[in-house]
């Protein structure tokens, strides 16, 4: 079979495609915003063995500035880390590095992955590439913005909510969120440890594929990664899908319908399930993702890196000033309800209850799974908002999140795919399978893609994009 | 009366090669921040990975101290900010511990006591900081040490009794090679709780006194305490539950701020450690580390050896000493002698030299050649004496320093017997002496022998041969 990265091989090796490329990439930044530091020297030099023949030589990538690559910045999109240069690489990257890919750059986000929109940026702000009006949804969105512009092969994100598969979703490209311990976390910066997995932005299903087989695996580094194995066969050809009144705008809807009629078509029975506890998500999600990261936020005081305040009377001043002089609203609101969540007293209450919840979300999916083979649904209500007052509030956006946030909540594999453009504006659905069942999740979007590839938006057009 | 209830909490750092979470070196004395990584830095997106040889040294000691183990240990996360500490959140045990309900025996006022021990928890130890001037600095070196943190029940009641138990936990994890127990430099810390309350009403307000450098201090420090207590009690005063600290200067304990107390840490469990599980394989390592303990090992001597409880109580309080005696004895030296020259002539040249037994020239099989040429007459008692402090001093073997020196014994007969004869020509005065019942003269007869022999004569026969002689 012909390398999903043919088109991209060798792209940096060449001088002539070389500069081609990195002059349309300064021109349609411009207008996008995707990255957030951009250097392919840098990226070429962390290439120790430049083996023409590797797989992904010369194949330039990016990746969410959540992910820690050695002498590049991590910010996290964060003004309280926009001065931190990384000591150290993931192990994820490391290993796309070996095989001889090119992090050409750090794309944008949500400050600390917390928001649906990339507006939560204290560093810059992303345009989504079929509408500059429009968000590139979040957190990763300066990731599937990228890749929908065709400024990198394909961009590695985070997902703790939907935060690789929503962006993926408003900006028209694949987006896998693996399932939970299928990759390494070792240089992801927790937002929600227990949540967190580091996902594929790509244009193609086989080039999502293959990067994932890459980047997966059990990493001593990180003590709840695991290998997996060859995951679970395909049980039948049931597809389990939502019914009743889902709250979708029109468009999403009939994005809904018209993948489930290509699945008939093609076969599948399509089985409505129940999700009991589908009511929950959100609020054991935002329960559960605050809680942990009011810990895992707790290291930035500017004690040892990262923004510090001009003057401090002492340690704690020191703290007190960095952290509400470096951390943006979104994220004060999130760990303050962590900490409320946390206290003594009231766990029970939240915490612990959450917790419970969690494990009847779990066990709600093993259920569905036992009749389904895979279970398809929408990304998110609503197609790349607009900015303002006509777009979504952060509480909209954050009720808006009960399509994706059940996926890490079980800690199982979710795929969002484009299934349509509607209005010049593309529409995701995605797919969940059991745990370690990534390859159902490909096998069954390669039957869509096959139909209806991968969409281009009209501005953004460079050559050594597939359908252009 | 009164009565008093004092526990205590011991935090002992583990001897491991490296930290608890990442794989820098853990030692103490290095250059500030040289011994850091990302990991115990706590850099963003880093990660712990659980270091197997702290959590098997960690559960050597839970099964010493006959604690139940939890078949599923879990980390959780304690949430409070100090500089010192990287994550602002330290990785602890909180509801699933990994020991519970053990024992400490001891012996306090002649008796036996059985003081017990709450739980055992695996921690991550804090860096330094050090406040200079107008500046504050701070070391991580420390940070990421493995830390293991004992509590006891509130079951003794007298200073002196938490001093023994603390000096009898310390002999035992010196034993078990898991902490070197060096209170100064904070390897071994301590922290004391008392309360008091009239007899038969059971526990009191606790009070918890913090900066104890040493077993002394935490005798004094709760000796005082109680006493202030008793006083406060007996005007009809109010004991407040707080923090106090030793003050070693004034040997008093203050009240510490109160803002300190205020803490809720907020666990839950650190999402990024599995729960530790040991399984069959795991417990057998740990039953390979466990060893016999001191007390143990005392009675044994006694009776195995023979020896007094002085001398046993001596030669077990190290185990380095204690097994270089049984070394010693294995390669045939009487006990009873081995033990002796242990105790007394290498002794003293370890205390003048300033060196250890398990770091100095002597060997169980140096020690044991010694005495098998003093027991077989090949030197005699007083050569012994010197070869011990030739092999100190030149990292030599008993046999062959002897040969070297020509230190054998003189201790031929007729050799003897000629010597003896020149010296009673020459002495005919204290020969008189002698005959006329006047004992004095012969030692003045064996070191003239002595004296021309440069020592080496062997002075039992000397002695015989005079009194032959003479008579």
């Amino acid at each position: 079979m012909e390398s999903p990265f043919l088109r991209w091989r060798n792209f940096l090796s060449d001088s002539a495609a070389r500069k081609k490329y990195e002059d349309y990439v300064k021109a349609a930044d411009a207008k996008v915003g995707a990255f957030l530091e951009f250097d392919a020297d840098r990226g070429l030099g962390l290439v120790s063995d430049a083996n023409p023949g590797a797989d992904l030589a010369g194949v330039p990538f990016a990746v969410k500035d959540i992910i820690a690559v050695k002498g590049f910045h991590l910010t996290c999109g964060s003004k309280i880390l926009e001065n931190l240069v990384s000591p150290y690489t993931a192990t994820a990257v490391e290993k796309l590095i070996a095989r001889g890919g090119v992090m050409v750059g750090k794309t944008n986000l949500d400050e600390f992955g917390m928001g649906s929109s990339t507006d939560n940026s204290a560093l810059g702000k992303t345009n989504n590439p079929w509408d500059q009006g429009r968000v590139a949804g979040g957190s990763s969105g300066g990731s599937a913005a990228a890749v929908a512009a065709g400024m990198a092969a394909f961009a590695l994100g985070s997902d703790t909510g939907g935060s690789v598969r929503q962006p993926a979703a408003f900006c028209g490209v694949y987006g896998l969120k693996p399932t939970y311990g299928a990759v390494s976390r070792y240089g992801l910066v927790a937002y929600a440890s227990s949540l967190d997995v580091i996902g594929v932005c790509a244009r193609s299903v086989e080039m999502t594929r293959a990067v994932f087989d890459i980047i997966r695996g059990q990493d001593e580094k990180d003590q709840s990664s695991q290998a997996g194995g060859s995951g679970p066969a395909a049980k039948n050809r049931v597809i389990g899908v939502l019914g009743g009144n889902l709250g979708l705008d029109p468009a999403v809807d009939r994005a809904y319908r018209k993948t489930m009629d290509f699945y008939k078509a093609q076969g599948f029975e399509l089985r409505e399930i129940n999700l009991a506890m589908a009511e929950y998500y959100v609020p054991v999600y935002y329960t559960i993702a605050t809680a942990e990261a009011s810990a895992n936020l707790a290291r930035y005081t500017g004690v040892r890196y990262g923004y510090r305040p001009d003057y401090a009377e002492n340690p704690e001043e020191l703290t007190r000033k960095a952290r509400s002089e470096g951390f943006g609203s979104e994220v004060k609101l999130r760990i303050l309800l962590g900490t409320y969540v946390l206290r003594s007293g009231f766990q029970d209450q939240y915490y612990q209850r959450a917790h419970k919840l969690r494990e009847a979300i779990r066990a709600d999916f093993d259920k569905a799974f036992g009749g389904a083979g895979l279970i398809l649904m929408p990304v998110f209500p609503t197609q790349a908002f607009l900015r303002g007052q006509s777009g979504l509030d952060q509480f909209q956006q954050k009720l808006a999140d009960r399509f994706t946030t059940a996926a890490n909540l079980a800690g199982l594999p979710a795929m969002s795919f484009p299934a349509a453009v509607e209005d010049g504006l593309p529409v995701g659905m995605q797919f969940m399978a059991p745990a370690f069942g990534e390859a159902l999740l490909f096998d069954a979007i390669k039957l869509y893609e096959a139909q209806f590839p991968c969409p281009v938006p009209p501005s953004y057009k460079p050559e050594w994009i597939e359908g252009s | 009366m009164y009565q008093s209830f004092i526990g205590l909490e011991i935090h002992i750092q583990l001897l491991t090669e490296s930290k608890v979470f990442c794989g820098c070196t853990n030692r103490f004395g290095d250059e500030p921040n040289t011994n850091v990584c990302p990991v115990c830095m706590g850099y963003p997106g880093v990660l712990p990975a659980l270091n197997e040889e702290a959590i098997r040294l960690s559960y050597i000691v839970a099964r010493t101290l006959n604690c139940e183990l939890s078949p599923r240990a879990i980390f959780e996360r304690k949430n409070y900010f100090y500089p010192d500490m990287p994550k602002n959140y330290q990785i602890s045990q909180f509801s699933s511990p990994l020991g519970r309900n053990g024992w400490i025996d001891i012996e306090y006022a002649g008796k036996p006591r059985r003081v017990r021990i709450h739980e055992i928890h695996l921690e991550e130890d804090a860096g330094k900081m050090i406040h200079a001037g107008d500046m504050s600095l701070l070391d991580y070196n420390r940070a990421g040490t493995p830390l293991l943190e004992i509590v006891t029940e509130p079951d003794m009641e007298a200073g002196e009794e938490a001093e023994i138990l603390l000096q009898n936990f310390r002999r035992t994890i010196r034993y078990l090679g898991v902490c070197d127990g060096n209170m100064e430099e904070g390897s071994m810390r301590c922290d004391a709780n008392v309360s008091i309350n009239l007899e038969g009403q059971g526990l009191g307000r606790k009070v918890e006194i913090k900066n104890l450098n040493s077993s002394r201090f935490v005798k004094m420090a709760l000796n005082y305490e109680i006493t202030r207590q008793k006083e406060l009690f007996g005007k009809g005063g109010k004991i407040v539950q707080e923090t106090r600290l030793w003050n070693e200067n004034r040997d008093v304990t203050e009240p510490m701020r109160t803002k300190e107390s205020a803490h809720d840490y907020r666990y839950f469990p650190e999402p990024d450690l599995p729960p530790f599980i040991p399984g069959a394989e795991f417990l057998a390592k740990v039953d390979k580390g466990l060893v016999e303990l001191p007390e143990a090992r005392k009675a044994r001597f006694v009776k195995e050896y023979g020896l007094s409880a002085a001398a046993a109580d001596f030669l077990v309080a190290e185990k380095a000493t204690a097994d270089f005696y049984e070394q010693t004895v294995k390669l045939g030296a009487a006990p009873a002698a081995a033990a002796a020259w242990l105790q007394f002539d290498v002794r003293k040249i370890l205390n003048r030299d300033g060196k250890e037994l398990a770091d100095c020239p002597l060997t169980a099989g140096r020690l044991a050649q010694l005495l098998s040429l003093l027991a077989d007459g090949r030197i005699h008692g007083k050569i012994a004496k010197q070869v011990l402090e030739a092999v100190f001093a030149e990292d030599k073997d008993p046999g062959q320093l002897i040969k070297e020196k020509g230190w054998q014994s003189m201790s031929d007969m007729s050799q003897l017997a000629a010597l003896v004869d020149q010296a009673l020509a020459a002495n005919a005065a204290a020969v008189d002496a002698v005959k006329a019942g006047d004992r004095k003269p012969l030692g003045f007869l064996v070191g003239q022998i002595m004296k021309q022999t440069g020592g080496m004569a062997e002075p039992r026969l000397v002695q015989e041969l005079l009194k032959q002689k003479i008579k």
